[in-house]
């Protein structure tokens, strides 16, 4: 791999993801013509490019663009997570409890508190699934499977229903930036998880591919005995990741809890953990390949809703809610083709000798 | 990977069962630690799980008729594992089964049950494996994850599923071609008619149907199709190495749709047994959520038939029990979720149970179970 | 390797122990239960309840029903071991278990849901000795001992209409909602599109119903408060959240909003939802209220007085009280209320629901 500079590595960015930057480019053009312009009387033109369905997509493209960016974390590293809904699930009832338990806290404190415990909660979770995985040698496919269920279970065996959960974040407008028409509304006026979630892409993307750590959890992940004998340690990285993997998906746990709804619900990820992993195998393991499957996922909908919204009967509203579904099949056989994971993925790496 | 060569007998040693024991011992014992911290009664709960699972006739019949569908889509998810595909897809096959299965059932009024009823089966496991051919096709065509796939076919067969016996709302929108017109607003098929009817083995109250015959006929069938038969040696060469099953000069690309297909068909026939032998009917809350399940019961069975037959009976005895627990202690079926967590966890990860009993190391097999190879893909 | 022989020890003992503990306790538990019931045959009276798929302190329309038996049980005086309840795990466990509460002689059996009506049938029909109660199950033929408590949910849906469309400022209203499986659902829809457009015949209301399959439709909070959001980008002023905790997703989403209680209302459902829900309070204007706790209380009552009624019961569909809000509603829309509330009953206000 050639020491990479900036002006490379800008054209690299450009190379990958030029089209994906083009199409939202002209996607954001069409959608501030249409906002400023009369067109918005249209209603065609409001259903697809309207501020409420782009408010909707970047609202449903969080927790799953942190939930793939967990998946990353781990399966760059060579360990698979198909836990991620586990985790997740665990995180906001993390962040439950110590929302409920910090309610007389005044409340930027109370919900700070809580997303830490949401994230630790994720990270542990992450941290056991790679005790099952490296320490114990268990099959990672069925430890995500164990995690999965086990945080299903325990989550609504522990639920105390009448706990309620006072308050949640709230928008902050950032100064100036908001002011821009269509994308002021749209991606400056948020609540500081989804903030949160947009930095993470970029610095996931960086850590990965412009860091020694990054150069170093690839090569684990691909090729562990070679990295094993330049002297990196493969498991204390496999360790590390999956933890920090966990977190991330704590992360959107505590963006269900403690800034969407306000409330935990049994089973409130709602598949979201598998829509996660979709977009992380669709944007073949990069941070803003899985933005953009993430994004195309929450548009499409933010589009099955505006359809409903607007009174189209004509399809019976069935077909319209496969929308986001039939979307991603085709985006992932037709766009996409062949994806490839990290070489050694699931493999158990043993040292020479460890016998 | 040592264990796929190693389990081709129909029998393994008893001593294979020792391991699964004690681990369901150790989350019983684990569960009933969580249930003291948190104030429950674990005996009273315990002794309402076994009486609702064996306490009777009545329960033999609950967790008799609770196996079956657990059995068929656990032999679903494992028969693609030993392809080395991860079908998440079990629960999608499902619905569309009960509905290929529904639309036979309540028509073709005046054939005789012994046309009627094959041929509504026969119709559930052709949707079956119509949905789960699908992702086999598209991976070898296009390349798509078949992880992918299943998992969005699952949303647009529940979709497509509600949608058939919709009712149509009063927004003006027409009901699905499936509906019961006698059912008012209610979003149902009509009555299977009784020749389509799967036949009871005993009747109410017992309610057990000749469904469980089926699934053992398919546990063993996938047994020699997968360990006795050329085709299934070819599937097991693909799940261990692909590249070498190429260069071997196996039809990779046919043996994956087949396989796929396959594991579509036992999902979709665990619909049509549902639906024929059980409900008599297909509403869109009886879901595919033993889909999921099967994913459980497959990784539980160490994707071996006859492990998924007694996993299966694991699951549908603590299902079975669940609510007879509740109804003896009040404490809420979650429980189970969490002892059947940790019995996968302690299968899985034998160096646990090892670990806790001091037992001695086999020479193989520790190093779990080769499903992992299903993420890589060709 | 010493060290680990005593935790063996333990564990091997404490299964022993749980072996030995559980399996004698089995028989007794049976011989009592049978005992039990032999005594009770006359005496006691039991009152058993069946949840739909979902739990007994759901906030919802569940525990409506199981407050109803609890209060009963209060009024006739007994003991806490005489009403039970059972979660439904699965739609296909239903008859199995309304069965478990008839082999152990409960005299009275509430099954909660439309999608329980056709076990209840069949169960009251083996077993006319026990009254059973069926809520949200319309009953087309009359059983002496089943009686189906339904709702005109289009009534409190039109006046939550009438007050919504009243209320509205920009002209369009929205109503986020469970599944159009449901057929309640559907009324309360149907009602509300009636009642805003009596008293503003071009009002926009745009109403969606949740996308997703049945078991996620009325427990994705999530979905709901980010419907609420686009329905408010889309200039709705008055949102009517009809869908157990979906919709309560949805209250809470618009209490956090800007203008929330003086530009932007909400509008709660089956309860009074002021109580249940208070993080909705800020907006909570109202809530079309389907009273399944007293109907309840009544038909068990009249159970154990042996005046069951058989079929049809009808329990009442009004509206919640505007508690802060009341100073805020003019005298004349409350009159227009009540008058629309009196020629519902009397039948010259037809909803349109069900023509």
């Amino acid at each position: 791999m050639n020491q990479p500079t900036p002006a490379s590595a800008l054209k690299r960015f450009g190379g990958r993801y030029g089209n994906t930057m083009f199409i939202a480019l002209a996607l954001i053009g069409i959608a501030i013509l249409v906002n400023v312009t009369p067109l918005k009387e249209q209603t065609w033109l409001r259903v697809l490019f309207g501020i409420s369905a782009l408010n909707f997509t970047l609202r449903a493209t969080v927790p799953l663009v942190l939930g793939a960016l967990s998946g990353i974390l781990c399966e760059r590293s060579g360990i698979i997570n198909i836990g991620i809904e586990g985790m997740m699930l665990a995180g906001a009832f993390g962040g439950f409890v110590a929302k409920t338990s910090t309610n007389h806290w005044p409340l930027a404190a109370s919900l700070i508190f809580s997303v830490a415990v949401a994230v630790a909660i994720g990270g542990l979770m992450g941290a056991v699934h790679a005790l099952f995985s490296i320490r114990f040698r268990m099959d990672q496919i069925i430890s995500g499977t164990v995690i999965i269920i086990f945080a299903l279970g325990t989550t609504s065996y522990l639920y105390n229903r009448d706990a309620i959960a006072e308050g949640k974040f709230s928008s902050i407008a950032l100064p100036g930036l908001a002011r821009i028409p269509v994308v002021g509304p749209v991606l400056f006026d948020n609540p500081p998880i989804t903030y949160l979630a947009l930095i993470m892409v970029v610095v996931v993307h960086v850590a990965l591919f412009y860091t020694r750590w990054g150069l170093r959890t690839r090569a684990v992940g691909e090729h562990p005995r070679a990295a094993d004998t330049v002297g990196i340690n493969v498991n204390r990285y496999r360790y590390v990741n999956t933890s920090l993997g966990g977190m991330l998906a704590g992360l959107a746990g505590a963006f269900l809890v403690l800034e969407a709804v306000g409330q935990f619900q049994e089973g409130m990820t709602a598949g979201r953990g598998f829509i996660s992993l979709a977009a992380m195998i669709f944007g073949n393991w990069n941070p803003f390949g899985a933005l953009g499957a993430a994004t195309l996922f929450g548009y499409t909908q933010a589009l099955q809703n505006e359809l409903l919204l607007a009174g189209v009967t004509r399809v019976p509203r069935q077909f319209i809610s496969m929308l986001p579904y039939v979307v991603t099949i085709i985006a992932v056989s037709g766009l996409v083709g062949r994806v490839r994971p990290p070489a050694a993925e699931g493999k158990v790496y043993e040292t020479e000798g460890s016998q | 990977m040592a264990t796929a060569s190693t389990t081709t007998g129909f029998i393994r040693p008893l001593r294979a069962l020792i391991i699964p024991f004690l681990a369901l011992l150790v989350a019983l014992l684990a569960g009933a630690v969580v249930m003291l911290l948190s104030g429950d009664d674990p005996l009273a709960a315990y002794s309402g799980l076994f009486q609702g699972a064996f306490g009777d006739g009545k329960s033999w019949a609950r967790t008799i008729r609770k196996t079956v569908p657990f059995v068929l889509t656990g032999l679903s998810v494992a028969l693609a594992f030993k392809v080395g595909l991860f079908n998440i897809g079990a629960s999608g096959q499902f619905v569309i089964g009960s509905v290929f299965a529904v639309a036979v059932g309540i028509n073709f009024d005046g054939l005789p049950a012994f046309i009627h009823l094959p041929l509504a089966l026969i119709a559930g496991i052709a949707g079956g494996l119509l949905w789960g051919a699908i992702p086999g096709f598209l991976k070898v065509y296009t390349g798509a994850h078949e992880v992918i796939v299943t998992i969005m076919l699952n949303y647009v067969a529940s979709l497509l599923g509600g949608w058939t016996v919709y009712a149509g709302g009063t927004q003006g929108q027409t009901p699905g071609p499936l509906w019961d017109r006698t059912a008012g607003a209610i979003s149902e098929t009509p009555d299977v008619l009784s020749s389509a009817q799967l036949p009871w083995l005993f009747g109410p109250p017992y309610r057990v149907h000749y469904g469980i015959f089926l699934a053992l006929a398919a546990a063993i069938l996938i047994w020699w199709l997968i360990f006795k038969t050329p085709l299934g040696f070819e599937m097991r060469t693909v799940g261990h190495n692909m590249r070498a099953a190429r260069y071997a000069g196996i039809r990779v690309n046919y043996t994956i749709i087949l396989a796929m297909a396959l594991a579509g068909g036992l999902a979709g026939l665990a619909g049509a047994i549902e639906t024929l032998g059980l409900n008599h009917k297909f509403a869109p809350e009886f879901g595919g959520a033993v889909g999921f399940d099967g994913i459980t019961v497959a990784l539980l069975g160490q994707t071996h038939p006859i492990g998924v037959l007694l996993a299966a009976f694991m699951f549908g005895a603590l299902d079975g029990g669940a609510a007879a627990m509740q109804f003896e202690s009040g404490v809420p079926a979650d429980i189970i979720q969490i002892i059947q967590a940790l019995v996968l966890a302690f299968v899985a990860a034998p160096l646990i149970i090892r670990m806790i009993f001091r037992l001695r190391r086999q020479t193989h097999g520790d190093a779990g179970s080769p499903v992992s190879a299903s993420w890589s893909g060709p | 390797m010493k060290r680990i022989r005593p935790l063996k020890i333990l564990v091997l003992l404490a299964a022993l122990a749980l072996l030995l503990a559980a399996c004698p306790a089995a028989v007794p538990a049976a011989d009592t239960g049978a005992a039990d019931s032999a005594a009770s045959a006359g005496a006691e009276f039991k009152v058993g309840l069946v949840t739909d798929v979902g739990r007994v302190n759901d906030r919802s329309f569940n525990q409506s029903a199981w407050e109803g038996v609890v209060a009963a049980a209060d009024m006739l005086g007994l003991a806490d071991d005489d009403i039970k309840y059972i979660e439904t795990q699965d739609a296909k466990d239903y008859a199995d278990n309304i069965q478990q509460f008839i082999d152990a002689d409960y005299n009275v059996i509430v099954s909660v849901g439309f999608a329980l009506g056709d076990a209840t049938i069949v169960a009251a029909q083996d077993n006319p000795d026990v009254f059973f109660i069926g809520v949200d199950q319309f009953q087309g033929e009359v059983l002496p001992n089943l009686a189906g408590l339904i709702f005109n949910e289009d009534h409190s849906g039109y006046l939550a209409g009438v007050l919504a469309g009243s209320l509205s400022q920009t002209g369009t209203i929205a109503a986020v909602l469970g599944t159009d499986l449901v057929p309640p659902v559907v009324a309360f829809n149907e009602g509300y599109v009636a009642g805003a457009q009596s008293v503003n015949p071009d009002i926009n209301v745009i109403s969606t119903y949740h996308p997703g399959e049945i078991s996620q439709a009325f427990v994705d909070p999530e979905w709901g408060a980010a419907t609420a959001k686009q329905a408010l980008d889309q200039g709705a002023d008055v949102i009517f959240g009809a869908g157990g905790i979906t919709g309560n997703g949805a209250l809470q989403e618009i209490a956090t909003a800007d203008g929330a209680g003086e530009t932007v209302f909400c509008i709660g459902v089956d309860t009074d939802q002021w109580n249940t829900v208070p993080a909705a309070q800020p907006c909570l204007v109202s809530s079309a209220m389907k009273l399944i706790t007293p109907g309840v209380v009544d038909l068990v009552s009249l159970a154990s007085e042996g005046n069951f009624p058989g079929g049809n019961y009808f329990g009442d569909a009004d509206l919640a009280p505007f508690h802060d809000f009341d100073d805020m509603i003019p005298q004349e829309l409350k009159d227009l209320l009540e008058a629309t509330k009196a020629g519902l009953i009397d039948g010259s206000i037809d909803t349109g629901y069900g023509n």
